[in-house]
């Protein structure tokens, strides 16, 4: 009986997934965030402190744009955070020694970015090493390129030839950060193409069941290299949105990004066993982690407290998606 | 990961292929890990001991060295070897919270020290417990709650690294009795070997040495070592067999929480200050740890390890690092120890993949 009517409504699934249930609810956490910050505090629904927190969000929902994919496969990638340092060396001082102006700076953080994410995926998919031990050892490999770039100094002086996707005033167009325009247009590009091409499609199958999916003629090694050069160049991306307007880069720059990324890839839902997962629910998550963020700052709370809230923000995330999944299985 | 796992049209190579002496000792190098890191152990050694000789390090890479390098070996092998339980534990299983872990075990045990005057040894005793209910917190997430290791140990890294910041301040204990406790990290010399053993540092002895005798006779001689290996290996089969599944798994968490309790103690002793960002600071104490797990021949899947592997693999780059960092000038020497951990990490698991992809071939 009860398979007599799923089967009936099975033809109106597809549309009823245009959104997933856990997108929903994070629109609904986020709204309701936004709401009790504008009515508790008066900096929150400022333009200025808008457009601070969606330019910080901008890099993670950048480079979680390729992790979703990556995650989606079964994989992941914990070098993000090294490659951003190595393509932030290499613009900073190519702007600042050269002059080269934004197309130019941008053309070049994202070859390198790419180039990383190559090494990435061949040691993965070409290789045969599991993801989590060839990014592990990337992350040393690249943070080692970077820090020779940088050659014991930190970048000074660096040019605002990125300020057109930087922070301040020059970065927006009708007050929103260029950044964040830049990151909707291509989480947009990148749903449409998970959601219909058959290519992206063949992300999920990998990350269901990698045999199934070869023995059903997809060209596994390339796709997940696919994937993992795709992230590179996100990431190429978002060294530059983080370079912005210039001044300074420091040796330390982009410590701790992947594990940033990783949270808001998996508070919007995405399954870390790989086969499921939107990049909507990650440009969600990356937003619910800097609204925090920002509010535990405007609250005028230890900021020590935002990572104790993103913990338990995934461990809420993933535990409402593990008891959705077990409802499934179970009906 | 995924293309190599399932191979099912490969045809059996048929016939055996004679094998010369050297070739047999290449399959044993490839396919022991143990014995493969013994070799490297003894060439990178032997290799800056001649180098020293030769002048090119601007100190003697002798045996005083080595052992005083010994130090920086106790946090590591202890937190890999906490890997290696983990990890062989199975359905990807993994702790990326051990550095939060010695942190926060690390923060209590300071302030019983040095600020509410405990003796140190109930306030030893009560750090570990705090480690036992930290990792205790990890096992139930992901033995009885079912979430994949990755995310839960993502989220208390979080989570105890924040408590461990506010818990004071965001500022280090480094009171008078804390200092004192310095004298439990020591170098010492030993009794009777004095004249040709060199000095040792002393939680090599009253920590690395006990711990690792331990864990070795649970992982390899109890019940509980074989339950532990038996889930690893294949979940549904452990459950047909009657074993305690979830319990096996809890207690393998439980075990790293106790290995990073340690370490926090060993840390705080070793800096004579418990430091709220002891175990995260820079990239963490983590990755460092899975990487030398991984080094000595844990399969991230499960089921394999040895703890051999993991202590050879903890020496190799101790004294590797040791080596690197007489070899450069200034602060060049770190950066080519990332180098040689991020290498070493590829290679050996490209190793891996090629001798898995060898055996099959050939079986």
């Amino acid at each position: 009986m009860a398979a007599l009517t799923r089967a009936a409504a099975a033809p109106r699934r597809p549309v009823a997934r245009a959104v997933e249930g856990q997108e929903l609810a994070l629109v609904a956490v986020v709204a309701v965030l936004w709401l009790a910050l504008s009515v508790g505090t008066d900096t929150f629904l400022t333009s200025s402190n808008l457009s601070d927190l969606l330019y910080s969000v901008a890099p993670v929902a950048l480079v979680g744009i390729g992790m979703s994919a990556v995650i989606v496969t079964g994989g992941i990638d914990v070098s993000v955070g090294s490659g951003a340092a190595v393509v932030m060396v290499v613009v900073s001082k190519l702007i600042r020694d050269s002059g080269a102006p934004l197309p130019e700076a941008l053309a070049v953080a994202v070859l390198v970015g790419l180039a990383l994410g190559i090494v990435n995926g061949l040691l993965i998919a070409f290789g045969g090493i599991h993801p989590i031990i060839a990014t592990f050892g990337t992350l040393n490999l690249f943070r080692f390129l970077a820090l020779r770039l940088f050659d014991n100094k930190q970048v000074t002086g660096v040019p605002d030839t990125l300020a057109g996707i930087g922070g301040g005033g020059a970065g927006e167009t009708v007050g929103v950060p260029n950044a964040w325009w830049v990151t909707m247009l291509l989480a947009a590009l990148m749903w449409v193409y998970m959601r219909y091409w058959a290519t992206g499609r063949h992300w999920y199958a990998i990350g269901n069941d990698p045999a199934a999916a070869r023995l059903a003629g997809i060209g596994v090694r390339r796709r997940l290299l696919a994937a993992y050069a795709l992230t590179g160049l996100f990431v190429g991306i978002a060294g530059c949105v983080l370079i912005g307007s210039g001044g300074l880069v420091q040796q330390n720059a982009g410590t701790g990004l992947e594990l940033q990324v990783i949270a808001a890839v998996v508070i919007g839902g995405t399954s870390i066993l790989g086969g499921r997962g939107t990049v909507l629910g990650t440009l969600l998550g990356a937003l619910l982690v800097g609204t925090v963020t920002s509010a535990i700052t405007l609250l005028g709370w230890r900021s020590e407290l935002t990572e104790l809230f993103i913990g338990v923000a995934i461990l809420v995330a993933v535990g409402v998606d593990i008891v959705r999944e077990r409802r499934r299985s179970a009906a | 990961m995924t293309t190599q796992t399932v191979a099912p049209e490969q045809p059996p190579v048929a016939g055996p292929d004679r094998q010369s002496g050297w070739r047999r000792l290449l399959d044993l190098v490839l396919a022991e890990r143990v014995a493969l890191l013994s070799v490297l152990l003894v060439v990178v050694v032997v290799w800056f001991w001649v180098m020293g000789r030769q002048g090119y390090l601007v100190a003697p890479y002798d045996v005083d060295y080595l052992a005083s390098a010994l130090e920086t070996l106790v946090p590591l092998c202890l937190l890999a070897l906490a890997e290696l339980v983990v990890i062989v534990s199975g359905r990807g299983g993994i702790d990326l919270s051990v550095g939060s872990i010695v942190s926060l075990s690390g923060m209590a045990f300071g302030a019983m020290v040095g600020l509410w005057g405990w003796p140190v040894l109930p306030a030893l005793v009560v750090t570990l417990l705090v480690g036992v209910a930290l990792g205790a917190v990890n096992g139930v997430l992901v033995a009885y709650l079912g979430f994949p290791a990755l995310i839960a140990t993502l989220a208390t890294y979080y989570a105890f690294g924040a408590v461990a910041l506010v818990s004071h301040d965001n500022a280090p204990i480094s009171t008078k009795p804390i200092q004192d406790v310095h004298s439990l990290t020591q170098s010492v010399t030993l009794p009777l070997l004095g004249d040709v053993a060199p000095d040792l540092p002393l939680q090599v002895l009253t920590f690395l040495l006990p711990v690792a005798v331990v864990v070795w006779l649970v992982v390899n001689r109890s019940a509980y070592g074989r339950r532990l290996y038996a889930i690893g290996t294949n979940d549904v089969a452990a459950r047909f067999a009657n074993i305690p599944v979830r319990r096996t798994r809890f207690l393998a968490y439980v075990t790293s929480g106790l290995l990073s309790a340690v370490v926090g103690v060993v840390t705080v002793a070793q800096f004579a200050s418990a430091r709220p960002d002891a175990g995260s600071a820079g990239s963490g104490m983590a990755l460092p740890a899975i990487t030398i797990a991984v080094l000595g021949g844990v399969a991230i899947s499960g089921g394999i390890g040895r703890v051999a592997g993991v202590i050879i693999a903890a020496l190799l780059v101790v004294w590797l690092n040791a080596g690197i960092l007489l070899a450069f000038e200034g602060s060049d020497g770190s950066q080519f120890q990332l180098f040689a951990l991020g290498a070493l990490l590829v290679l050996s698991a490209l190793l891996n993949a090629y001798s898995v992809r060898r055996g099959r071939g050939a079986g």
